[in-house]
């Protein structure tokens, strides 16, 4: 009976948690949107099953085009997931929670974070730009 | 060591006196199986508590949302089917297990001095049981669970003097929604298990206090341990029952109607089985007499429980013996009144709506949602303005879902294109009823019956003619008869006439004449279908 119980119930509790999220392949901006070198923020609309009901997500990726390729950090912060912004002035990309900043790169100039900015797989179609979350 | 380190914690805890006090009860030679009846109750409430709390995981009280949780929970959740199958059928489980144990206890006497307390805390968690099972049924908020709380709550409004208080509390309000869904959650999950839980507690409590009462003769000799053997009893009819719980639950999936629909007067709400009695009751006393069968006999019948122990109260315990007799042949009375009005309310089934019968108007809206002509897939596609038809939930109100099905463009905010002009009519109002009727049905999972040309013809036939005046399964006009059983009186040729030239057979008849407007199939089509309908 426990081991009857504990399966069915188990599954249904656990079942949820094991689930991966599918990658999934947005279309993010027009190629010729983009200055080269210079971090472009875009919000990126996932639509996603939220139990019962659905849910959009919004998600920004700074888009850095270097000649014919385009690469794209992801805006939360690697030290405690705050979301990133850039500062053009300063040529730096900030973290408004705990002083953390990272080049146009992504990679870490000063403060806590431990990792640089994390990049997403890009692709090129045509004039369009797609990012994979 | 590993005695050192138990002992360490009994000196801590006295959990050995604990144990002792479970396990070596000393009962009277003889009891048997009869004795086990209890453990079963607790076994299903046990089971009634872990379900409930993974649904409560995933349940949402809201109207907009807890039936499409509940759907969440049957369709995509694994083995959710299974764990509300479980809660589900588990309700019905603890109401005969309940009865039972009730009939044992008056059976063997076992409630007689000095186990009156007993007795009464035990009726008092019958009757909050009964509390689970009616509060619990609003939740999934399909049509079932609307009407027949409605229901629920104008009886509470027959009380004399304080009626329409009760039925504002009970709702939250002069209307059926949100909060009473709200107030009925809070019951079912915080207020009745906490209840019960101290009712459960003081009855084992007493049941101890008192020891169980054991066979009316006891075997002679030394009193049996309760550990191993009685245990091995409950274990083994815990086991048996549990079973047979999880096999219903395998077997027949919990049923889920379509979503509550308040502005669907058509319904016809049947209670849980285990209250068919009272909703039987409840056609014999029309009117004033309301309350005559929704307060006063309930009443008696629960007082008559309640003081059966100082009513039955010499010390013989043998039911038939002649001290007794009065009092069994009272509770048999009880018990067989119970089981002929729930026989009468099973077999009394008015016609109406019923879940599985699509009636024409359905497919109809089958055909104009699907079909090739259909406007919807402009924005219902995957990855479109809207979610597929498929996946569309339907949370708005009847008006609403109306009014978007005869003009797409003007009610949906943010959809019209320039292209469109100001208000295109996408259909007629009996095409959108239709088309929300198809949806209803499409969204609870109930299957279509076999399309073939012949039927999609008169569907649509109905729908556009029909409709107006003649009712099918709780949809359609009112104005000529209802047609949902119309096979049993004419056959196909009967009703052809009828369709072609009411006048005809009719005489006099309002009926306009049909012959030169519908084309001979249409009326073949037609003629076809409702002599089928018997």
């Amino acid at each position: 009976m426990g081991a009857t119980l504990a399966y069915v119930f188990g599954s249904a509790v656990l079942a949820p948690s094991m689930t991966r999220r599918e990658p999934l392949w947005l279309p993010a901006s027009a190629l010729s949107a983009l200055s080269e070198g210079t971090p472009h923020p875009v919000t990126l609309r996932i639509a996603r099953q939220d139990g019962a009901t659905e849910a959009v997500d919004r998600r920004v990726v700074f888009l850095v085009r270097a000649g014919g390729t385009v690469r794209a950090l992801d805006s939360t912060c690697t030290h405690l997931g705050c979301r990133t912004r850039v500062n053009a002035d300063a040529g730096v990309i900030e973290c408004p929670c705990h002083g953390g900043m990272y080049d146009l790169e992504g990679q870490v100039v000063s403060g806590p974070p431990p990792h640089p900015l994390a990049e997403l797989p890009t692709r090129i179609e045509g004039s369009r730009v797609l990012v994979q979350v | 060591m590993r005695a050192r380190v138990f002992d360490w914690l009994d000196v801590r805890t006295g959990y050995r006196a604990v144990r002792s006090h479970l396990l070596d009860e000393r009962l009277p030679g003889g009891t048997g199986w009869a004795f086990t009846t209890g453990s079963v109750i607790t076994l299903l409430l046990g089971v009634q508590f872990l379900s409930g709390v993974v649904l409560a995981m995933y349940y949402v009280p809201s109207p907009a949302l807890a039936y499409d949780s509940v759907l969440f929970v049957m369709r995509s959740l694994p083995l959710g089917w299974l764990v509300r199958g479980l809660h589900v059928w588990g309700a019905s489980f603890i109401v005969v297990a309940t009865c039972v144990h009730l009939l044992r206890v008056f059976l063997y006497g076992s409630f007689k001095a000095p186990r009156e307390v007993t007795w009464l805390t035990g009726l008092a968690a019958f009757l909050i049981v009964l509390g689970f099972s009616l509060s619990g049924y609003l939740l999934p908020w399909d049509q079932k669970a609307y009407w027949a709380t409605t229901v629920t709550i104008n009886v509470a409004r027959g009380t004399p003097l304080v009626g329409d208080l009760l039925a504002n509390v009970l709702r939250g309000g002069p209307d059926l929604g949100a909060l009473t869904l709200g107030r009925w959650y809070a019951a079912h999950v915080f207020l009745l298990p906490a209840i019960l839980v101290v009712f459960v507690a003081a009855h084992l409590a007493l049941m101890r206090r008192h020891g169980i009462s054991g066979p009316i003769r006891p075997r002679p000799g030394p009193r049996v341990p309760f550990f191993p053997w009685h245990v091995l009893k409950d274990t083994v009819m815990m086991a048996v029952v549990f079973a047979s719980l999880v096999a219903l639950a395998s077997a027949v999936r919990a049923p889920l109607d379509e979503v509550a629909n308040p502005a669907d007067a058509s319904y016809i709400p049947r209670p849980e089985w285990y209250f068919l009695s009272l909703f039987q009751l409840l056609k014999y006393f029309p009117g004033p007499l309301e309350p005559v069968a929704t307060q006063v006999i309930p009443g008696l019948a629960v007082g008559f429980l309640a003081l059966l122990p100082f009513l039955d109260r010499h010390p013989e315990r043998r039911p038939l013996a002649r001290a007794r007799l009065p009092w069994t042949i009272g509770l048999g009375l009880l018990g067989t009144s119970v089981l002929a009005l729930t026989a009468i309310g099973l077999g009394d089934r008015p016609a109406g709506k019923s879940a599985g019968d699509w009636g024409l108007l359905p497919i109809a809206g089958l055909e104009l949602a699907t079909g090739e002509n259909s406007g919807c897939v402009r924005c219902h596609v995957a990855g479109g303005p809207a979610a597929p038809l498929a996946a569309t939930g339907l949370r708005r109100d009847e008006e609403w879902l109306l009014n978007h099905m005869i003009d797409p463009v003007a009610i949906a905010p943010g959809v019209r294109t320039e292209d469109d002009r100001p208000s295109r009519m996408a259909m007629g109002r009996f095409g959108a009823q239709a088309v929300v009727a198809y949806l209803r049905r499409n969204h609870a999972g109930i299957e279509p019956p076999p399309l073939d040309p012949s039927l999609r013809l008169a569907a649509m036939t109905y729908a556009s003619t029909c409709v107006v005046c003649h009712r099918i399964s709780g949809e359609g006009g009112t104005m000529g008869p209802d047609l949902t059983l119309i096979g049993r009186r004419r056959d196909a040729a009967g009703i052809r006439e009828v369709i072609e030239d009411a006048s005809m057979v009719y005489g006099e008849s309002s009926m306009p004449r049909f012959k030169d407007k519908l084309t001979g199939a249409q009326i073949d089509a037609l003629a076809e279908y409702l002599a089928s309908r018997r």
